[in-house]
């Protein structure tokens, strides 16, 4: 991770259209968005910003198989070669009596292995700094920022005021 | 383009269907004939089942999406109005099955036997059917379905009017949409109480002395995913013919979606029925799995690759549920397989009954593998199914114009 302390400006806007409008016309004057804040998930953006399909799910499938297959093996092991009982007169291979438990560590490995996953590439690890540029990005307010190491800030201003942010500020991260 | 027109190209086709459907039908009259006409009969209550069960649940989905507020299915809503009418040709072919209860024409149904309750040659009588016999008799038969279907019948053509007044004379104070969302919850108790009756009546009532508990639900979801196979297939061919241009990837993806849960779902519910009665290990239940895992193997394994293997495994990523090529496929199979699923769950309890218990399940044509005339009557049910669907269809227009969810439905996004 980066240590390095970043300029970081930033525009609030009250609502996902403007917000929306705002980010298609940084897209049309080539501004390099650092990334956009939002209180809930807002529809159509990912593409907007150029962000590729999360691959978070085939993590998860693996993790399901995983959990399929050691299910599968570790009580087909236990039943026929570690400690074979007889339960109700069925063989000790009896297939069908594993399945419940096998559709639970698929589900139990694939949940936690995504969580630990998605908390791993997020850096959200217990104690970890976040980056919070506006209490209230995680309320009301929509929120683009912009890196100012490289870039024109009076340029960046204009797009902010000409796009309809309520209010622009500066921040270091 | 709102007005489907239903071509004369297409209505020769259908035609052309039903024939092939009859003919094959007729064939089945003789061919393989074991005395009973069994294979003609089983054929004819398979199909009839099937395809009245697909209208029912259309019925169903059409008012669970109503009384839960759903919006997305608008567009297409007429669909599953078209489906859920074709209950009333569903009728009259299941008023030829009780003719030929009344006038012993086949002998699908063990309990209908008059000999059956009457003591054998030994002075034993059949306990088990004797306490079921106030059920399951004639008369509960005939006017079991008459009733419950009639009550199908009498919703769906509620709604559907309601739905059609409101294109013509819909008011912004949506009366016509306040009385489908009260006359759809009333409709939702009735149908999943009245659903479970008619599958004990027409479907488990086959293994005459069995019984599960499960299997109403479990032959339900075999139904309701059966129709929401043949639904994509339609809007995949609808829109292919310039229909339907508002329905876009993000309706088809939902409606993949819907098939892919609903396909573990059935899974679900057929692993249940299994399990419990596998770990129990009592004969009186575990002669119906008995009697299909040992004679017809391939289409009990068949059956989970078909309705569980196939559309987990291909529709579980998120882009084959937007592609129509390998929805279609899938919807294909789907639909296949739960025909093949009711296949299974009526055939084999038919022929025991046909035999009078004392035969040998060999392998035959019709029993153990639908052979090309089953086949051949599938094609003729299904083309009957969708000129009906197809004459609804024209005669009213494709997109509800007044209903409140409309702009709702015409911007889904997944």
């Amino acid at each position: 991770m980066e240590n390095q302390n970043k300029e970081v400006l930033y525009g609030l806007y009250d609502d996902e259209e403007v917000l929306m409008s705002a980010v298609k016309k940084a897209n049309e004057e080539h501004l390099d968005i650092m990334d956009v804040y939002t209180p809930f998930p807002v529809h159509g953006l990912d593409p907007l910003l150029g962000l590729s399909e999360s691959r978070l799910h085939i993590a998860g499938f693996i993790y399901g198989a995983i959990g399929t297959l050691t299910a599968f093996l570790f009580m087909t092991w236990v039943f026929t070669r570690d400690w074979p009982i007889i339960f109700g007169g069925k063989p000790y291979f009896s297939f069908p009596a594993f399945v419940p438990i096998m559709f639970e560590l698929t589900v139990l490995f694939s949940s936690v292995g995504m969580v630990i996953t998605f908390y791993t590439i997020c850096g959200l690890w217990p104690g970890s700094k976040t980056i919070r540029l506006n209490d209230r990005i995680t309320d009301d307010k929509f929120c683009i920022a912009f890196e100012t190491d490289n870039t024109d800030v009076q340029k960046l201003k204009d797009f902010f005021s000409s796009t309809g942010a309520g209010s622009v500020e500066t921040a270091t991260i | 383009m709102n007005q489907f027109s239903f071509e004369s190209k297409q209505k020769s086709v259908l035609i052309g269907g039903m024939i092939l459907g009859l003919i094959c039908l007729a064939a089945t009259w003789w061919v393989g004939d074991d005395g009973h006409h069994t294979r003609f009969w089983s054929n004819f209550l398979h199909n009839s089942v099937f395809f009245t069960g697909i209208a029912f649940l259309a019925l169903f989905i059409n008012t669970a999406f109503t009384t839960a507020l759903a919006g997305w299915h608008v567009v297409f809503k007429r669909v599953f109005e078209a489906y859920s009418l074709f209950l009333i040709p569903g009728l009259v072919l299941m008023l030829v099955i009780i003719a030929g209860i009344w006038g012993h024409f086949h002998h699908l149904y063990h309990w209908a036997d008059p000999q059956a309750l009457l003591p054998n040659e030994e002075g034993y009588i059949d306990e088990i059917l004797t306490g079921k016999s106030g059920f399951l008799n004639k008369y509960w038969y005939t006017f079991g379905t008459l009733i419950i279907v009639g009550m199908w019948i009498f919703f769906a053509l509620r709604l559907r009017r309601f739905s059609v007044e409101e294109d013509k004379s819909g008011t912004t104070d949506y009366a016509h949409y306040k009385k489908t969302r009260l006359w759809s919850a009333i409709f939702l108790p009735l149908a999943g109480f009245s659903s479970a009756a008619i599958v004990w009546q027409w479907v488990m009532s086959t293994d005459s002395h069995w019984y599960s508990t499960l299997f109403a639900w479990y032959t339900t979801i075999s139904w309701f995913v059966a129709a929401f196979a043949s639904i994509i297939l339609l809007m995949i061919y609808l829109k292919s013919k310039g229909y339907y241009e508002n329905v876009t990837d993000e309706h088809m993806h939902d409606l993949g979606k819907y098939l892919f849960a609903f396909s573990i779902f059935w899974t679900y519910l057929w692993f249940s029925q299994y399990m419990l009665i596998w770990y129990s290990n009592n004969g009186e239940e575990t002669i119906y799995f008995h009697l299909r895992r040992q004679n017809y193997p391939v289409l009990f394994y068949g059956n989970l690759v078909l309705n569980f293997l196939v559309p987990f495994f291909v529709l579980m990523r998120n882009d084959t549920k937007r592609k129509f090529g390998t929805l279609a496929l899938v919807a294909i199979l789907t639909l296949i397989g739960h025909w093949i699923d009711f296949f299974l769950m009526l055939k084999p309890g038919i022929r025991e009954t046909a035999m009078h218990g004392h035969g040998e399940h060999t392998f035959a044509l019709g029993y153990s593998f639908p052979g090309v005339l089953e086949f051949g009557i599938l094609v003729g049910f299904a083309s009957g199914f969708l000129y009906f669907v197809f004459s609804k269809l024209s005669q009213a227009s494709l997109v509800p114009e007044n209903d409140p969810y409309l702009g709702e439905s015409l911007h889904h996004h997944v």
